[in-house]
């Protein structure tokens, strides 16, 4: 059942921010992976030597910016659906403008500003596509209109003359 | 006189049947108000699977690492600065830093164990086919080996003792089946 799969809000967070440290740690470990295969000297054990120890170093800070990235946006999305007493694609953008924003915090005022648009722009286009696909994923069970079937317009052109 | 006096909860004597509802005739003996029902989707578990706990378990860990470690970090850090004396802004950046420094380590470390832990008890279900004590035990082991197995044999193997150990104490305490299998 899909709309239990996800948790309610409060431990919602947790499970976000679990499931961006995931990503964060594979997808920045197979990243730091290569980069530390090409930047090793050459030789094959010293490659892949020193692409386990890139591994070890970056992976982890990769997955802990995911996993901040994760609870903050979570954090706002609950606050939102809390105050707003609704769920819809808006509160995400707005999550992902406010996640932006205080994530650059420590660069002032315009770096807020800049990094609440991107995340607001990136986190809409997330949500166009969510829309985009669950529009095209249920035309599959639109109902048949009788209007459209070939007897039925017949009928309805003969009686109106 | 109303209409429903001579008619017991059960609907078994009939006075106005007309105006009975047809869900009072049955026997109560045939309710089992003793076990808790559920329903369940086609082919479903009982427990809920390790995949659907593994993000909650590394989500509660890397924040709880965050909370431990940012504790940590506060404190170090207000004593270092007291000791070496800064004042105002700049000891509040430093023990800005070393907060954030020392939470966004220990809330790392330990998420990475987490995944670990997680990722190998996944597999070993798949690989099973079932999902029981030993896939816990073995996967605490395994994540102690691989967690330090960059730092040499020794150490390696003194992580897998612990991860054994840990994750066997939590199994002794809480899994239902050992317990029934010293009673």
């Amino acid at each position: 059942m899909e709309e239990y799969s996800r948790e309610p809000c409060p431990w919602r967070i947790v499970d976000d921010c679990g499931g961006a440290f995931t990503m964060g740690v594979v997808g920045g470990g197979v990243f730091q992976a290569i980069k530390g295969f090409r930047n090793a000297p050459s030789g094959i054990q010293r490659r892949l030597l020193g692409s386990l120890v890139t591994v070890k170093d970056r992976a982890p800070i990769v997955g802990g910016n995911f996993a901040v990235w994760g609870g903050v946006f979570s954090t706002f999305d609950c606050t939102l659906v809390y105050l707003r007493k609704k769920e819809d694609p808006w509160n995400s953008i707005m999550s992902g403008a406010a996640t932006g924003a205080v994530l650059a915090a420590r660069n002032g005022i315009p770096a807020m500003a800049g990094n609440a648009l991107v995340g607001g722009v990136l986190l809409a286009l997330i949500e166009g596509a969510q829309i985009l696909i669950s529009k095209i994923g249920s035309e599959q069970f639109k109902p048949a209109s009788p209007m459209d079937l070939d007897y039925v317009k017949g009928f309805a052109e003969g009686s109106q003359q | 006189m109303n209409d429903y006096d001579n008619v017991s909860a059960y609907g078994t004597t009939r006075g106005r049947a007309s105006t009975l509802s047809p869900y009072l005739n049955f026997d109560p003996s045939y309710l089992d108000t003793q076990q808790p029902e559920f329903i369940f989707p086609e082919g479903a578990s009982r427990q809920r699977g390790r995949f659907e706990l593994a993000f909650s378990q590394i989500g509660a860990s890397v924040m709880g690492g965050a909370t431990i470690g940012g504790a940590t970090g506060l404190y170090n850090g207000i004593r270092q600065t007291a000791l070496a004396g800064h004042t105002g802004k700049l000891r509040m950046t430093q023990v800005l830093n070393y907060t954030m420094k020392q939470g966004a380590n220990v809330a790392s470390s330990l998420g990475v164990i987490a995944v670990m832990y997680s990722g190998t008890g996944v597999l070993l279900s798949l690989a099973r086919g079932s999902d029981d004590e030993v896939n816990t035990v073995a996967s605490g082991a395994i994540t102690g080996l691989l967690y330090k197995s960059s730092a040499g044999l020794k150490t390696c193997l003194k992580g897998g003792a612990v991860g054994l150990a840990l994750t066997s104490a939590y199994c002794a305490y809480t899994s239902d089946r050992i317990r029934n299998f010293f009673k």
